[in-house]
């Protein structure tokens, strides 16, 4: 590995994460940690969500999928948990040198912190990122009004402070298949991704058509004492909790509008695709409602004081005068 | 500024104001009697900070830490480092005290910090580390080494062989098979100013809520393994409570009778930093009276002496109270 000269590099001889007695010694435990779905298969995690997180950005916006948790004994998390944040910077004029532009220039940046998933990441975007970079772009493109800003760009940048994993992390020691391809984890963090991109652009004033959220869905064959289960649509999978996931689907969804502006379908759904699509737009709606409700909570906020039905209630903390300067 | 000449009068609202000439309106705020600071601050005052620990799945410690809105997540990270791997061994030393250089040459800390995270305009991503990043985490990693913050004791795997032969008075020395190599990673969510007393409290914080697995050397299979156990991990001891305290010198034009006017801020936040040139660091561990120094960082301008700094130490002393209260808490 050639050291980044500009960070501080890890030892040259390379280190490895941790492996766990009992998982190795003993068979029968590993299977005992695999964590299963408690949720019905059209219920969604929880979602939490804020908008205004950076106030030095012109909006932004934190959204986390926690773990329900009860107190373990064993230090390996049985899940991982979603947080996401999200900062937009602009838009602001264009650098004299960048060509002519009739509307907005919209640049997205997804980055993992190197501690979002179970293996250590590094600080260079690889393909993955780059390649939800790509996908978020276009979820988001589909909504804004660019020709409002010619000649200007914003930057959209997600940070994933915690991602969702591809697999249950022990099906590759049982050298289990682990689904076909894996990379499913990557799905629920774009529908994230869309979400709270969404709120902070809305948070940041930027005029769209719609909102969009995001939404998943997928195919899954669970095993029951043994025996194949028949296949089975859930919203929301998290991966970890199913043995085997057929076929996933992720969109960014305008409920209003009746619209879908990206689409990420993945896996052999088998009979007609619909379905899952369908699936995946009523998980969206289910997290627009979130979204709306904090979008709306955060208008208000803002604009107390300034509108006739709350001008009762004034409580701007910078009530100050104007500052006058003479000379 | 003031002057008694007939000219317009402008009324600006405050953030333009501040925008376009900032280092009066800095000025206009501290220069009466009981000075207020722009963001609703007395000179002296530090931001309280806020802590929550524990809150990342796959760290073996970590803290967020929200200085006003300045707010920094850390993670700590704990790896094997085979003993094999490492090109020169390095023995332990008989005073266990003295342990900088093996965590220095083997470096099994490694501090790294991310500021292009949307957490400020100033550091878009898709660039290399800014000058400002680079010599932040150099910064830190010089502070972690000369505070002696972390035991290489707590960071050696050590394995007794059995012994061998019949002869019961043979010493078995234990020796060491690995390290626990600590990646210490912080990320800003957003930054408005003093990066490097959150990052340090951040770390600080995450540092002390770091969990190390029981482990042990397996000679049949030759590799390091851990027992999963929460019971049976352990805390790092760590030396001291080394807090930092950063202020910026402010430096105004001169008044009617010709003086300097210059005030010390403490804590300051991104605007402040931004028309202060000369900046202080101070990392003391200890309350007030008792305090020992551990670091001195000084640059930019003339106006801190001797005496000024006395002052300082006092009030690094005091945000150390503070730190303490909330660490410990």
């Amino acid at each position: 590995m050639i050291d980044d000269r500009r960070r501080i590099n890890p030892p040259s001889g390379g280190t490895s994460a941790p492996v766990f007695a009992r998982t190795v010694k003993e068979p029968e435990y590993l299977p005992s940690l695999r964590p299963t779905r408690e949720r019905g298969p059209n219920d969604l995690r929880k979602i939490f969500l804020q908008t205004g997180i950076v106030p030095s950005a012109s909006g932004s916006a934190y959204l986390e999928i926690p773990i329900t948790q009860s107190k373990t004994t064993s230090l390996i998390p049985p899940r991982s948990s979603l947080k996401i944040a999200c900062a937009v910077h602009g838009p602001k004029p264009l650098p004299r040198s960048a060509p002519f532009s009739p509307h907005l220039l919209l640049t997205t940046t997804v980055k993992f912190a190197p501690f979002a998933t179970r293996n250590r990441r590094g600080y260079i975007r690889d393909s993955a990122e780059r390649d939800l970079g790509v996908h978020l772009e276009t979820a988001l493109r589909g909504v804004l009004i660019g020709e409002r800003w010619p000649k200007s760009g914003v930057e959209v940048i997600v940070t994933i402070i915690e991602g969702d994993e591809d697999a249950w992390w022990g099906d590759s020691f049982e050298g289990g298949r682990g689904g076909a391809g894996g990379g499913w984890g990557l799905l629920n963090v774009l529908a994230g991704c869309i979400t709270v991109a969404s709120a902070a652009i809305a948070d940041a004033e930027i005029d769209c058509v719609d909102m969009v959220s995001g939404g998943v869905a997928a195919v899954v064959q669970d095993q029951e004492n043994g025996k194949e289960a028949s296949r089975l649509v859930v919203m929301d999978p998290c991966p970890s909790e199913h043995r085997d996931i057929l076929a996933a689907c992720v969109v960014g969804y305008l409920p209003s509008r009746d619209e879908i502006t990206e689409l990420w379908f993945k896996g052999d759904a088998g009979a007609p695709p619909e379905e899952l699509i369908e699936k995946a737009t009523h998980a969206a709606a289910a997290s627009m409602s979130v979204l709306r409700e904090v979008v709306l909570e955060a208008v208000q906020a803002k604009f107390q004081g300034q509108l006739p039905e709350f001008k009762g209630k004034s409580k701007r903390k910078n009530d100050q005068p104007d500052v006058e300067m003479t000379g | 500024m003031a002057t008694t000449q007939s000219a317009p009068t402008l009324t600006f609202p405050r953030p333009i104001f501040a925008a376009l000439s900032p280092s009066p309106f800095l000025q206009a705020h501290l220069a009466p009697k009981n000075p207020i600071r722009a963001n609703a601050r007395a000179p002296t005052e530090f931001r309280k900070p806020g802590l929550n620990t524990g809150s990342l799945t796959h760290c073996n410690g970590s803290a967020v830490v929200r200085l006003g809105n300045t707010t920094v997540v850390c993670g700590v990270r704990a790896e094997v480092l085979r003993a094999e791997d490492v090109p020169q061994p390095i023995d332990p030393k008989a005073d266990e005290e003295d342990d900088v250089e093996e965590i220095d040459t083997l470096r099994l800390l490694v501090p790294n910090v991310e500021l292009s995270t949307g957490s400020t305009p100033t550091f878009l991503p898709g660039q290399a580390p800014s000058t400002f990043a680079q010599s932040l985490i150099t910064r830190i990693r010089s502070l972690l080494l000369s505070t002696r913050l972390v035991r290489a004791k707590d960071l050696r795997i050590m394995y007794t062989p059995p012994r061998t032969t019949e002869d019961e008075d043979e010493e078995v020395q234990p020796e060491v098979k690995a390290y626990w190599t600590l990646y210490i990673d912080t990320m800003f969510i957003s930054l408005d100013g003093d990066a490097f007393d959150a990052a340090w409290g951040a770390i600080l914080a995450a540092l002390r809520n770091t969990m190390l697995p029981a482990s042990d050397w397996d000679q049949d299979l030759e590799m390091v393994l851990c027992d999963d156990d929460v019971k049976k991990a352990r805390k790092l001891e760590l030396r001291g409570l080394p807090v930092a305290a950063t202020f910026a010198v402010f430096q105004g034009e001169e008044d009617e009778e010709g003086e300097d006017r210059s005030w010390v801020l403490s804590d300051p936040d991104a605007f402040e930093e931004g028309v202060c040139r000369e900046s202080v660091t101070i990392v003391v561990d200890g309350k007030k009276g008792s305090g020992k120094i551990r670091r001195i960082e000084k640059s930019g301008g003339t106006v801190v002496g001797r005496e000024v700094m006395k002052g300082l130490i006092r009030r690094s002393e005091e945000r150390w109270e503070e730190w303490n209260a909330v660490l410990k808490g």
